[in-house]
């Protein structure tokens, strides 16, 4: 049985009790084997709706990846100023994110978008060029940001309760916690004076938009 | 077309109801030596008396109200895939056609007419086919995968594993390999494209999986790619391949393999390469601007 895999294994978020016919490695239990950590251990494919699950994954993949390069960008150009450390702890979060998201990438064999390498350079852009407005630029290119996020991680989370929320509880506690996550970015946000930002409404619709057909095509493609 | 089993007569039936139409026939066949009585109540009626002949007892009922299904029925794509897995052994000899299928269903006790429920051209015995040497490379592999968990064999370099799955893939090829070209040209088919491609690529990404691939980022799809085009290009030389074994094939497939790696490592080289280059121009900008004064604290 996958839980008795010995004491060195970690995290109970991917252990699984019953063994599956499927193309994933079976956890073997056996005192010599070599154990592998379990965040890189595959789920069973047999019993999840691989559509809907691969889609919820690549998605939410490439947006952290997107948020990442954003903070990047608004650290390249503000990283030496006040707000420098409040974008950087943002920062570690998302990296934390995204890292949490490779695991489980590789935990559902789900294919990454193909438009990464455009979002590598247009998150990027939009950090630089939301930082280059001033500090209240940056904080109001978070607060949009990280509301889409929010709405989006909401919308995926009804979807998971709606299909079978004991079947995907690791993945819908991963997806709650980062969701609380991001609520508290766009709060910080707000509190550095986001709205404040000339033609703020304007700016902060164009982003929305961006970020809608962002999760629409990496959905997708 | 009339199928006629033993003395029975039935009128022309369409393909959805021939797989019905088949069931019942080989339920007769195995019922014949024990109710040879029941036999006598279909001889009786003339052809005419349709609704008569339809079986008794305890045969299991598709009478057209959906849902009321005995244990042993057996759907139709369970009975498509025994039919089709009972036709390769006729591939050598009839090729991908009807005539395998018929052959194939001819020894499962079926009649000929079973062929009429798959297209003429043969596409669904060539993608049955491919799926099962699929399914049967992802078992190996598991296999595999398992002993090296258990400690019981070494794990292989990349280049080794990858040589080794695309050779026991392609391998599994020699038995029909006379015939393999008209499969795939019948791949190639606009109409079977989508259902090949999902095929293979579904294989490689397997082979990835097994290699140890954790690629989370545009890595993913050049390694996909590059093994798809080794295995292709393997499969077209291993066509006129004439040499004892293979050999030629399984060399050409080392070649390919060590280009694909070299490849990667100088794909690194240059990355980091240009990672330095980089760092140094930021350097000396960086200096530049302490210079012109202009890095300042805002």
């Amino acid at each position: 049985m996958a839980a008795a895999a010995g004491p060195a294994v970690r995290c109970s978020l991917w252990q699984r009790r019953s063994l599956r016919c499927g193309p994933g490695p079976r956890p073997v239990p056996g005192g010599g084997a070599p154990l592998r950590l379990c965040s890189t251990q595959a789920v069973p494919q047999a019993g999840i709706n691989k559509p809907v699950i691969d889609r919820i994954i690549r998605v939410d993949h490439a947006g952290e990846f997107g948020a990442n390069r954003i903070y990047a960008g608004q650290m390249a150009v503000l990283g030496r100023s006040s707000v420098g450390p409040v974008i950087q702890q943002m920062w570690n979060q998302e990296k934390d994110h995204l890292k949490k998201f490779n695991e489980l990438m590789v935990a559902y064999r789900v294919r990454p978008t193909v438009l990464l390498p455009f979002w590598n350079v247009a998150g990027f852009v939009l950090g630089a060029g939301s930082a280059l407005l001033g500090k209240k630029g940056a904080m109001a290119c978070t607060v949009a940001v990280e509301e889409s996020i929010s709405e989006h991680y909401n919308n995926q989370i009804r979807t998971l309760i709606e299909e079978d929320p004991e079947k995907y509880k690791e993945l819908l506690q991963v997806i709650k916690q980062f969701r609380d996550e991001e609520q508290e970015h766009h709060d910080i946000g707000l509190e550095h004076d986001a709205e404040a930002t000339p033609a703020y409404s304007v700016l902060k619709t164009a982003i929305q938009l961006g970020c809608k057909a962002a999760i629409f095509l990496s959905e997708r493609i | 077309m009339m199928v006629s089993k033993g003395n029975q007569q039935y009128p022309p039936l369409r393909a959805l109801q021939a797989s019905a139409v088949l069931r019942r026939a080989s339920d007769e066949h195995k019922k014949e030596p024990l109710a040879s009585s029941s036999q006598q109540h279909f001889d009786s009626p003339p052809a005419g008396h349709q609704p008569e002949q339809k079986p008794q007892g305890p045969h299991p009922s598709y009478t057209g109200q959906g849902g009321q299904e005995s244990e042993d029925y057996e759907s139709e794509e369970q009975l498509q895939h025994r039919i089709l897995t009972a036709a390769l052994e006729f591939v050598p000899e009839h090729g991908w056609t009807a005539e395998a299928i018929a052959e194939g269903a001819k020894t499962l006790g079926l009649s000929v007419a079973a062929a009429g429920m798959f297209r003429s051209d043969g596409s669904e015995l060539i993608l049955h086919f491919v799926s099962e040497c699929n399914s049967k490379l992802s078992e190996l592999l598991q296999k595999e995968q398992k002993l090296v968990q258990l400690g019981e064999a070494e794990k292989k370099p990349i280049d080794e594993f990858l040589r080794d799955a695309v050779e026991a893939r392609l391998r599994m090829l020699i038995p029909y390999i006379e015939k393999w070209p008209q499969a795939l040209s019948i791949l190639l088919l606009p109409r079977n494209i989508p259902s090949s491609l999902n095929l293979l690529t579904s294989m490689i990404d397997d082979i990835w999986h097994y290699a140890g691939d954790q690629s989370t980022d545009f890595n993913w799809y050049t390694r996909r790619a590059v093994l798809t085009g080794i295995y292709n290009t393997t499969e077209l030389v291993m066509m006129q391949d004439s040499s004892p074994g293979f050999e030629d094939t399984w060399r050409f497939l080392g070649n390919r393999v060590a280009d694909a790696m070299a490849m990667s490592s100088t794909a690194s080289q240059v990355q980091s390469t240009g990672e330095a280059v980089v760092q140094g121009l930021m350097g000396a900008a960086v200096t530049i601007k302490n210079l012109a004064g202009l890095n300042q604290r805002r």
